[in-house]
């Protein structure tokens, strides 16, 4: 049978690399002082737009590589929609913050919002473990949360000794969830040993 | 895991998304099951062989057998 070499339309790397660049510009202003809160949070919660074009041009280029089941499309549409809620939630919580009196009781239900899409997302995660029925897809995915889980246990033991040693400043803990989605998309992006089609 | 899934394919003309759809199974996992890079799971390797009516070893080789075939 032919082989046609099909050019990828889909770069989904492009909006990973862009996104990852604002994470880590909004980072550096942020453990600098250049900016104070609530802005890191607006600026982060405007930033997860990008995840809709970053997620739809993974879906195409997954597409593309014969590397989509209907699990995979019910788990791209539930992310979407959960990392959409997270954006709107994060936003609200960052403008609703600053006019609640310090300690107030709302001042818990703001920071507890955020936990329920976060909590979807990995809901979103477990489902798709648990429908995807093509083995294969599943031990890639299993594969690829193990290096959002690494990234997550290696930069956050290393920042903690730094932090420990004064080095460097204190960053607030709930990094820990984009920086494991990072890894998880890095995961999924990596290449595959060898492999042809035919 | 060597295997002739290649083969297999080639003597019915199928491609490996035909063999995907018979599977149930995405293109790329018949591609990395054919290449070698990963081991189907039990079940998944009687459906292989049922689809090409064959035994399981006459679809994948035992290690013998692919140092033989490298000889």
């Amino acid at each position: 049978m032919m082989t046609e070499a099909v050019q990828s339309t889909a770069k989904p790397g492009v909006w990973a690399g862009l996104f990852c660049t604002n994470m880590a510009l909004i980072f550096v202003l942020s453990i600098t002082g250049a900016i104070e809160h609530p802005v890191p949070m607006i600026l982060l919660a405007c930033n997860m737009v990008l995840l809709i074009p970053l997620v739809k041009s993974a879906s195409r280029a997954q597409e593309e590589k014969g590397a989509v089941s209907k699990a995979m499309r019910a788990y791209n549409r539930r992310f979407l929609t959960f990392s959409f809620i997270y954006m709107v939630v994060m936003l609200g919580a960052a403008f609703a913050a600053g006019k609640l009196a310090e300690g107030s009781p709302a001042m818990w239900v703001l920071a507890v919002l955020p936990m329920l899409p976060a909590f979807g997302m990995i809901w979103a995660m477990v489902r798709y473990l648990q429908e995807e029925h093509d083995e294969y897809l599943r031990l890639r995915a299993v594969n690829a949360s193990m290096v959002g889980l690494g990234l997550v246990l290696v930069l956050g033991t290393g920042w903690g000794f730094l932090e420990t040693f004064d080095l460097v400043p204190h960053i607030w803990a709930w990094w820990v969830f984009p920086a494991w989605a990072i890894g998880l998309g890095i995961g999924m992006a990596l290449p595959e040993r060898g492999g042809e089609v035919s | 895991m060597k295997n002739r899934l290649r083969v297999l394919r080639a003597e019915r003309e199928w491609s490996q998304q035909d063999l995907a759809d018979r599977l149930d199974v995405s293109r790329q996992s018949v591609n990395a099951i054919e290449t070698g890079k990963y081991d189907p799971s039990l079940p998944l390797a009687f459906k292989l062989a049922d689809i090409f009516g064959l035994a399981i070893e006459d679809i994948f080789l035992r290690e013998e057998e692919q140092q033989a075939a490298a000889e």
